[in-house]
Formats: structure tokens, C-alpha cells, sequence
């Protein structure tokens, strides 16, 4: 379990994804009642575009672990 | 208005379109049960894991299709309508399950295949020996498959309850039935016959039609949503104008803070992914590419069905249908229903103002009643899983350990079917008899114990850990453990107020997960170790490919 340099690296980035999206991070982008504008990001609801990056970033990391580390029966550790 | 006023005004097969649509899917199901039963082998391993022999497909479906269950097409579009957007990150927790998909399921799969297991207990049983650690695995399987049987045959109900609002009750000797009884009735029945008949196999079967079903259901009723406003644009230009409230975190109900939506996201997903249902589908898999495949699959497409499908539609309910904010809570708008409780008919209500304007009146009612059967395939996909892991619980666990350890397979198989029909019996009698008593609210109870149940399935977590990975754990270690987080789980539901406010700000599931792995942790370093050559065997097969 984790002992290659790319398994470390996508573990971090799951994490930090986990810990940004609906973790602590959210409230760098969670829109202030008393602030209407700060609701939208590019016409959507900032927490719509918040939820859909960290899901992209968590879809991503499978997807690479997908192709380059589930490939023999091994999880992470090859 | 009705709530299902398109399906009353289409002319469709003389108005009886949800009839014969739900026959024919009920005539599907049946079917699929008469194919797994023709294929099956009379023995346990067939019977419980299809022979260990399932493709990718099926099991990518199937573990989608027992993830889903009544919440995803009525519970979680109605929090997001009542809260708003910040129940959107919740969707977060299922990148996370379907991880672990792979990384415990294969783990999983490879020790069950070598060793002859079926349940989640024979697992952590037979590595930490003794029978306390078996019977505390299996009381936590039962605790969470018996309130979700009960949740899904209530679903069954309400949706027949608002499937034919305007059928009298009907008379079955001399006796009469609502449409609610009937449909947990109905639900009930089909259900327990195709796992009695068919096992794991047309359990499996019967999950793939149900999972396409839900797929199709969250993504048309997405689609059909944002062309309603007329398109991306015009969809987020209505969203962006509700009140702030709506589009923050906590949401409307303060309760979506960040330490509630991490916990969940991080705990509370592993603890439904290692279920029994679940955990037995890891067994039945193929090999190590259908789990790699299928943790792919649920990681990709079921956030996507959620993100962008089933979520818009109750967000755009927040526009169509605005709840109001009382000294009571938040009441749904008149045209969803009159009691909070009711916020959770969003997808419903929404599905019939929606689908017909892209679709038009005759092609919309069709998509409204597979939607709708959708819903009813939710609930019947996550019946059967845990029906069918309950028996093998009951029958490996306790049967066969504890009360005829001579029995043989062909005995166990048919007692694990009696099993079914007890528990099926029990659920209904449950169901209907909170149904009558007045003063008990039985929805309020079943959603305390469908929380308790995922809390309850998530104790098993430090211990798999440690079979899987770890290896350092004890078995008077993993019994003190088990033993304190389903104790604090216990109290913290029952006495809430004793957290001191800690489960406002992380789910009680995380709590439990502490408390065991701490307690598991310190009482094994001062206990008798696991034999190092049954953790080298572990190790072996773990490492061995395929």
C-alpha cells in the first residue's frame, strides 16, 4: 500500500480533495448571507461549481489509478 | 392538483399505462428470477455468491443498485430541496466508496475465494479466531440489513399510495387493503420470492434492470429539468436568484457544516460500502478486474447521476415549488405536500411538471411511469441484497455455529430461506403495525434507525482495516473495540445530548469509528497477538495476482 511515488501522490490528492470540497475548504468559497453577489461563479451557484471541481479532481485520480496502478490485482503497491 | 396528474389525463392504454407498466416490469423480475433458478447449482456458495463467478457488469450494476436505495430518488433530492446547494457536496462521499470498491473489495474478494467465506463475520472470525469476534460482526450485519429491509417495504407503500391515489382499497378475503398495504404487500412479495427462488443470481440479474432503471430515472429527469428553463443558462440564471440561504452552507436546516459533510464523505461511505450486502458482492466477483471495473464505474457514473442529474431537479423544485421557513421548520410548497416530512416528494412532483415539456403529454406520461418505477426499483434492489445477506448472516453465523453445527449445506441453504421469509414476515408485520399506531410516528423512527444502521455498519471498519492492511490488531482488542463503538453509537442516537454538541458538527458514525479504533488499538497492544503464520497466510493470498 502505497509504495510507489505516483501511489503517495494520488493518495494526496484524494485527500486534499476530500479535505477542499466538502471538507474545511468549503468555507473559502461558501457564499456570505449578507453578500448576494458572492453566491455565483460564472453564472452558476458557487458551491454547484465547488462540489462539480472536487468531484472532476476525485474522478481524475481514480481514473489515473484506474490505468496505471489497479492493473495487476495490486492496489497501490506496484 | 394531483400529484399524478399527467399519468390521469393521458389516454394511454385507456389510462391504465402505470398498470401495465409496472406489470410488465413485475413480469421482468419474475422472469430473471426463472433464469437464476435455472442456472443455479444446489449448493450454499451458488446459492450466496452466484458461484463466485460475476462478471464485471453485473457486479458494477449490482453494487450500484444496493448503494442506491429509496433515499436516492426521494430522501437525498428532498434534503437538497429543503437545504439547498450545500447537500450537493455530500455527493462527494461516493468517488470515496467507489475506491473502495477496489482497494477493500478485491482484498475482500481474494481471502473469501481462497477460504471458503460467505459472510463478513467468516472473515473477521476466522482471522481473529474465537467466537465473540464472529457474533459481534454478525449482530452488527443484522443490526443494519432489518431497518433497511423495513425502509424499502415502506417506500414500496407510499409509492403504490401515490402511483393509483384515485383506487379504493381493495378486498382480499373479506378483508380490505389501502394502496398503501398493498404495495408493501406487493413489494414484499416479489421481492422475497426472487431471492428465495433464485439467490444471489437473480438478486444480481434483477439489480442490473434496476440499476439501468435508476441511471435512465436521475439523468432524464436532470435533463428534462434544465430544458424546462431552457437550457444551461437559463436553468443557473434561476437557481443563482434564490436566497442566499439556499446557496450556503449550512443550508436551511444549519445542518451542513463542513466537520458533518467531511465525516460523512470520509466514514460514513466506507461504512455503507462494507455492509453485508456489499461485502458478499465482493465475494461473488469474478476476479480483480471486475472489481477494478466496477469501482471505476460507481466512482464515475453515480456522482454524475447525482451532481447532474437527480440534484438539479430538486434544486430547480426550490424555484418551482419555494418551501416556506416557519417557527416549525420548512414546509413544502402546498403543491408537494403540507408536512415537512413530505419535502422528500420533490422528485416526484417536479418529474410531472418537467418531463412533459420536453417530451410532450404521451411520451411524457411513459418516462414519468419508468421514472416512478425507478423509484420502486430503488427500493426493491436494496430489499433483496440485505434479505439475502440477512439469511446468509443468520444461517453461517448463528445456525450453523451455533445451533446445528452438523447441518449440512442443502440444510443450511433451506433454512437460509426460511430465514428470508421470517425476516420478510417480520418487516411487513413491523411496517404495518406502526402504520396503525396513532401516536407512533413510524417514519421518524425507521429514518433514526436507517442512520443507526449505517453507524452500526461502519464499526466493522477498524477491524477490516486491520485484517486487510494492518495486521496488528488482537482479538480481545477487536472485541473491546467492536464492543465501544457500537456502544457509543448506541448512546449518542438514544442520548444525543451527551456529546456536548459533537454530533452537530461530526456525523455519530466517525464518533463510533474513533472510539473502536482507539480502543482496538490500545487493548491490542497489551493482548495476545493474532498466530504470525495465519497473518502470513492472509498476506500471501492478499499479495497473490488475479
Amino acid at each position: 500500500m502505497l509504495e510507489t511515488r505516483l501511489s503517495k501522490i494520488l493518495a494526496s490528492i484524494f485527500l486534499f480533495a476530500l479535505i477542499m470540497g466538502p471538507g474545511p475548504g468549503l468555507y473559502l468559497v461558501n457564499p456570505s448571507t449578507d453578500n448576494p453577489s458572492s453566491t455565483t461563479f460564472l453564472g452558476m451557484p458557487v458551491l454547484f461549481a465547488w462540489a462539480s471541481f472536487w468531484f472532476f479532481v476525485q474522478a481524475g485520480v481514480v481514473l489515473v489509478a484506474y490505468g496505471r496502478l489497479w492493473t495487476n490485482g495490486n492496489d497501490l503497491d506496484e | 392538483m394531483s400529484h399524478f396528474h399527467i399519468l390521469a389525463i393521458t389516454d394511454i392504454a385507456g389510462g391504465h399505462l402505470p398498470h401495465f407498466m409496472l406489470g410488465g416490469y413485475m413480469l421482468l423480475l419474475v422472469w430473471l428470477c426463472y433464469l437464476g433458478y435455472r442456472k443455479g447449482k444446489a449448493t450454499e456458495e451458488d446459492y450466496y455468491l452466484a458461484g463466485r463467478g460475476q462478471g464485471a457488469i453485473v457486479t458494477s450494476l449490482t453494487i450500484m443498485a444496493t448503494f442506491f436505495s429509496s433515499a436516492a430518488l426521494l430522501g437525498i433530492p428532498g434534503v437538497v430541496y429543503r437545504d439547498g446547494v450545500s447537500f450537493f457536496l455530500f455527493a462527494l462521499n461516493l468517488p470515496v466508496a467507489g475506491a473502495a470498491v477496489y482497494l477493500l473489495g478485491d482484498r475482500i474478494r481474494k481471502l473469501g475465494k481462497a477460504r471458503g467465506y460467505v459472510t463478513p463475520a467468516d472473515l473477521v472470525g476466522d482471522y481473529y479466531g474465537g467466537t465473540e469476534v464472529r457474533l459481534l460482526a454478525a449482530a452488527t450485519s443484522a443490526l443494519y440489513v432489518l431497518p433497511y429491509v423495513i425502509m424499502q417495504i415502506k417506500a414500496g407503500g407510499y409509492l403504490a399510495q401515490r402511483l393509483f391515489p384515485e383506487t379504493p382499497p381493495l378486498e382480499f378475503f373479506g378483508s380490505s387493503c389501502t394502496m398503501y398495504e398493498t404495495g408493501v404487500w406487493a413489494l414484499s412479495f416479489l421481492t422475497m420470492v426472487y431471492v428465495l427462488v433464485g439467490g444471489m443470481r437473480s438478486v444480481a440479474w434483477t439489480d442490473v434492470i434496476q440499476g439501468i432503471l435508476l441511471i435512465f430515472g436521475m439523468l432524464v429527469a436532470g435533463l428534462a429539468t434544465i430544458a424546462y428553463f431552457g437550457g444551461l443558462g437559463g436553468y443557473f440564471e434561476a437557481v443563482s436568484a434564490l436566497p442566499a440561504k439556499a446557496l450556503s452552507a449550512p443550508g436551511y436546516s444549519d445542518k451542513w457544516n463542513a466537520g458533518m459533510l467531511f465525516t460523512i464523505c470520509a466514514f460514513a461511505s466506507l461504512g455503507s460500502i462494507i455492509q453485508p450486502g456489499q461485502w458478499m458482492r465482493f465475494y461473488a466477483a469474478k476476479d480483480s478486474n471486475t472489481l477494478r471495473k466496477s469501482a471505476l464505474v460507481f466512482s464515475v457514473v453515480l456522482p454524475v447521476c447525482f451532481i447532474f442529474g437527480i440534484m438539479l431537479v430538486a434544486l430547480g423544485g426550490q424555484v418551482l415549488f419555494p418551501p416556506e421557513i416557519t417557527a416549525e421548520g420548512i414546509i413544502p410548497h402546498p403543491s408537494v405536500g403540507t408536512k415537512s416530512s413530505e419535502v422528500d416528494q420533490i422528485v416526484i412532483v417536479m418529474i410531472q411538471r418537467v418531463v412533459p415539456e420536453m417530451l410532450g403529454i404521451t411520451f411524457g406520461a411513459v418516462v414519468v411511469t419508468m421514472i416512478l418505477i425507478a423509484v420502486l426499483a430503488a427500493s426493491m434492489s436494496t430489499a433483496d441484497s440485505n434479505l439475502h445477506a440477512l439469511s446468509a448472516v443468520l444461517t453461517r453465523d448463528v445456525y450453523d455455529r451455533f445451533i446445528r453445527p452438523q447441518a449440512d449445506e442443502r440444510e443450511r441453504t433451506w433454512v437460509g430461506r426460511i430465514v428470508i421469509v421470517l425476516a420478510t414476515m417480520a418487516a411487513v408485520a413491523l411496517v404495518e403495525w406502526s402504520q396503525k399506531a396513532g401516536a407512533f410516528n413510524p417514519l421518524e423512527l425507521i429514518s433514526q434507525l436507517m442512520l443507526l444502521a449505517i453507524a452500526f455498519s461502519s464499526q466493522l471498519l477498524p477491524i477490516a482495516i486491520d485484517v486487510l492492511f494492518l495486521n496488528k490488531g488482537t482479538r480481545q482488542g477487536a472485541i473491546a473495540g467492536l464492543t465501544a463503538g457500537i456502544g457509543l453509537v448506541l448512546l449518542l442516537t438514544i442520548k444525543p445530548e451527551w456529546s456536548f454538541g459533537i454530533t452537530k458538527i461530526v456525523h455519530v458514525s466517525a464518533i463510533g469509528i474513533a472510539a473502536n479504533a482507539i480502543v482496538f488499538g490500545l487493548v491490542s497492544r497489551v493482548t495476545k497477538k493474532v498466530p504470525q503464520k495465519r497473518i502470513d497466510e492472509f498476506r500471501r493470498i492478499i499479495k497473490a495476482k488475479g
